[in-house]
C-alpha cells in the first residue's frame, strides 16, 4: 500500500470518529432501567420532615402498560431535572426534585384545566396537581375503560356522589351508564359506547376477540360489516353482525355507556355548570344519543371505534342500554296506539250498535208490558 | 220497580281497594303517557312525573296488598276462579249476550249473588288481571324503579329493555282496559247503576 491511499484512509476513519461523536448526544442519556435498579425495589422510601414515610418504588410491570411508556417516555423524560446519576453517591441523584411539569406535553389540557374547578380550589390552600387524579407512573389508555373504571380511577377518589345527587331519579344507574363529565364538563363531545357482553364467558369480550369470532381482522371489520359502504353500521347491518357472531356460537348482548371523548376540555369542570335537565337526554331526538359507536379493544388499551347509526339504541340487541325516553323501541308505540285504539274502537262500536237498537228494545219492552199488563 | 231487591256484593274494603286502585291506575297511566312521550306532552317534568309515578306505584302495590289480604282472609277469592263445568257454556252465553242480545233487550245470563258477583268473561279477565298483568306491572316497575338495585334480576330477565317492554305493553293494555271497564260499568240495569254500587256496596237484583 503507497503512502498516499494510506493517508487517505486515515483521513476516513477520522472522519468517521469525528462524525460518531458530533452525532452522539452530549450527556449519555439515562435508561429506564438505571432509574429501576433502585426504584425497581420494593422497599426504598423516602422519611419525610413530618415523620412519614413515601414510598418511591415504581412497579415495571405496571409502568411498562403505561401509556407513557408504550409512547416511548422514559423517567428523566418527566423527571427533566435528572441529568445525570452519580454513581458514587448514595443517592445517584438530587434528593428533592422539581414537580413534574405536565403541560411540558400536555398544553391543551393544562389550558383546559386553568378555569376548572380543581385549579381553583388551590385558592381555598388545595393543590390539586395532574398526578392527584391520573397517578403517578402508571397512566394508562383511557379509551377502552369503562364508565366505572373512568369514575373509579378519577372522581371517586374524591367525591362522594351520593351527598349530592339525591334528586337524581335511579342515581346508580345512571352513575353506572354515564361518566360524571358528561354532565359536568361543558361542551365535551360524547357518545355511547357499545360493549359486547359474552353470555357463556361472563365478560365484555375484548376487540380482538370479536374480530375472532366475526372471522376478520381490525382491517376487514367495516368491509364485512357495513355491506352499503357509508362508513356507518345501521340497524341492519348491526343485526347481520349479531347473527354472524350466532353463527360462530357466540352469544351475547350489547351493552351501552355514555362516555366523553378524552379531549383537553374534558379538564374544564366547574361548579354550577351541571346540566340538570333530565328532558335534554331522555328524549329521542336527544344530541347526547346522536353518536353512537362500538369499540374494539386492543390488547395495548387503545381501541378502534366504529360508527354505528343511533337507531341500533332502540332494538333489542342493546338490551342493557336504556334512556326512558330516549332510546324507547317505536314499535312498541304503534302496538300501543292499537291496543288503545282497539279497546276505544269497541266501545264505540257497541255504544253505537246499543243506540241504533234503542227502538228494538223499547218495542219489546212494550209488548213484554202489553203481555203481562193487557193493554 | 218496587220488585228490585238490593244485594250487598261489595264490601268496604273491595271498595276502598277499587278506588284507589282505580285512581292510582289513571294517575299511572298519566304519568306513565308524560315519561314515555316526553317530546310530545307537557303536564309535568320528567323528573315531577317520574317520582309521582313511583309514588303512586307504591300505593297502588300497597293497595294490592288490601286486596290480597282481604280476599285470602275472607276465602272469597274463589270468587276470581270459574267453575272448570260450565266455564266454556258460561262464557259462550255472556258472549252471546254482549255481542248480541243485550241490543234485544234480552236478560243478562248471569245472576250476580254475593258469592258469584262475576259473570264468566269478567272472571275469566280479573283472574288475568289480578294474578297475572297486575303483578307482573307491579314487579317489573319495582325493578324499573331501582334498576341498579335489580340488576340481578332484570339480567336474569335479559336486560332492561325487556323489563321495559313488559311495562309498557302492560301500560297500554291497562290504558285500553280504564276505557272498556268504564264503558261496561254502564251495561248496568242503568248507566249509573254499577258505579253507585262500587260506593255503597249495593246492587240492585232484578
Amino acid at each position: 500500500m503507497d503512502e498516499p491511499s494510506q493517508l487517505l484512509k486515515n483521513k476516513r476513519i477520522f472522519l468517521l470518529i469525528f462524525f460518531f461523536f458530533l452525532w452522539s448526544p452530549p450527556v449519555w442519556s439515562i435508561e429506564n432501567n438505571e432509574c429501576l435498579d433502585c426504584h425497581g425495589d420494593t422497599s426504598l422510601v423516602r422519611q419525610q420532615s413530618e415523620g412519614m414515610k413515601e414510598g418511591l418504588y415504581v412497579n415495571n410491570s405496571q409502568f411498562i402498560l403505561s401509556v407513557h411508556n408504550i409512547n416511548g417516555i422514559t423517567c428523566v423524560d418527566c423527571h427533566a431535572d435528572i441529568e445525570k446519576l452519580e454513581m458514587d453517591k448514595d443517592v445517584p441523584h438530587a434528593t428533592s426534585l422539581k414537580s413534574v411539569d405536565c403541560s411540558k406535553c400536555h398544553e391543551a389540557e393544562a389550558k383546559a384545566y386553568v378555569n376548572s374547578v380543581h385549579k381553583k380550589a388551590g385558592g381555598k390552600g388545595i393543590t390539586i396537581p395532574c398526578y392527584a387524579c391520573h397517578g403517578y407512573h402508571y397512566v394508562s389508555n383511557l379509551e377502552a375503560e369503562s364508565v366505572i373504571d373512568r369514575e373509579n380511577g378519577f372522581c371517586l377518589k374524591c367525591h362522594n356522589p351520593e351527598k349530592f345527587h339525591s334528586w337524581l331519579p335511579q342515581m346508580d344507574t345512571h352513575f353506572n351508564f354515564v361518566e360524571c363529565t358528561v354532565c359536568h364538563a361543558e361542551n365535551v363531545p360524547l357518545f355511547v359506547n357499545l360493549r359486547f357482553w359474552d353470555f357463556s364467558k361472563k365478560r365484555f369480550l375484548s376487540g380482538t376477540e370479536i374480530l375472532t369470532a366475526l372471522k376478520t381482522n381490525s382491517t376487514g371489520f367495516m368491509p364485512l360489516i357495513d355491506k352499503n359502504k357509508d362508513n356507518k353500521i345501521d340497524a341492519d347491518e348491526f343485526e347481520q353482525m349479531v347473527f354472524k357472531l350466532r353463527e360462530n356460537n357466540v352469544f351475547g348482548t350489547f351493552h351501552g355507556e355514555l362516555i366523553v371523548d378524552l379531549v383537553p376540555v374534558v379538564h374544564h369542570v366547574n361548579r354550577g355548570k351541571a346540566n340538570r335537565e333530565c328532558e335534554q337526554c331522555h328524549n329521542p331526538i336527544s344530541p347526547f344519543f346522536e353518536d353512537v359507536v362500538i369499540s374494539l379493544n386492543k390488547e395495548d388499551g387503545d381501541t378502534d371505534r366504529h360508527v354505528v347509526d343511533r337507531s341500533v339504541l332502540s332494538t333489542y340487541y342493546v338490551n342493557h342500554f336504556y334512556a326512558i325516553g330516549g332510546t324507547r323501541v317505536r314499535l312498541l308505540d304503534k302496538i300501543g296506539v292499537a291496543i288503545v285504539v282497539g279497546g276505544i274502537s269497541v266501545v264505540f262500536g257497541h255504544l253505537l250498535a246499543r243506540i241504533v237498537t234503542i227502538p228494538t228494545r223499547t218495542r219489546r219492552k212494550e209488548k213484554e208490558k202489553e203481555k203481562k199488563y193487557g193493554f | 220497580m218496587t220488585e228490585n231487591k238490593l244485594l250487598y256484593v261489595h264490601p268496604a274494603p273491595v271498595r276502598v281497594w277499587h278506588w284507589i286502585n282505580a285512581a292510582g291506575i289513571v294517575l299511572l297511566v298519566i304519568t306513565g303517557v308524560q315519561i314515555r312521550f316526553i317530546e310530545m306532552f307537557d303536564f309535568f317534568s320528567l323528573e315531577e312525573a317520574i317520582n309521582l309515578h313511583n309514588y303512586i306505584g307504591f300505593l297502588v302495590i300497597a293497595d294490592y296488598a288490601l286486596w290480597f289480604a282481604f280476599y285470602m282472609g275472607t276465602g272469597k277469592i274463589k270468587i276470581y276462579f270459574p267453575n272448570p263445568k260450565t266455564f266454556i257454556q258460561d262464557c259462550i252465553n255472556q258472549i252471546k249476550y254482549y255481542g248480541g242480545g243485550i241490543f234485544k233487550g234480552d236478560p243478562n245470563p248471569h245472576h250476580m249473588t254475593p258469592t258469584n258477583k262475576f259473570n264468566a268473561l269478567q272472571k275469566k279477565a280479573y283472574l288475568g288481571l289480578m294474578f297475572l298483568f297486575l303483578p307482573a306491572q307491579m314487579l317489573t316497575g319495582l325493578f324499573l324503579w331501582r334498576v341498579k338495585k335489580f340488576q340481578v334480576y332484570i339480567d336474569m330477565f335479559g336486560g332492561v329493555k325487556i323489563i321495559d317492554t313488559v311495562h309498557v305493553l302492560l301500560f297500554f293494555f291497562f290504558a285500553a282496559f280504564l276505557i272498556v271497564h268504564s264503558y261496561l260499568a254502564t251495561l248496568g240495569h242503568t248507566p249509573l247503576g254499577h258505579f253507585k254500587a262500587m260506593f255503597t256496596g249495593y246492587e240492585e237484583e232484578h
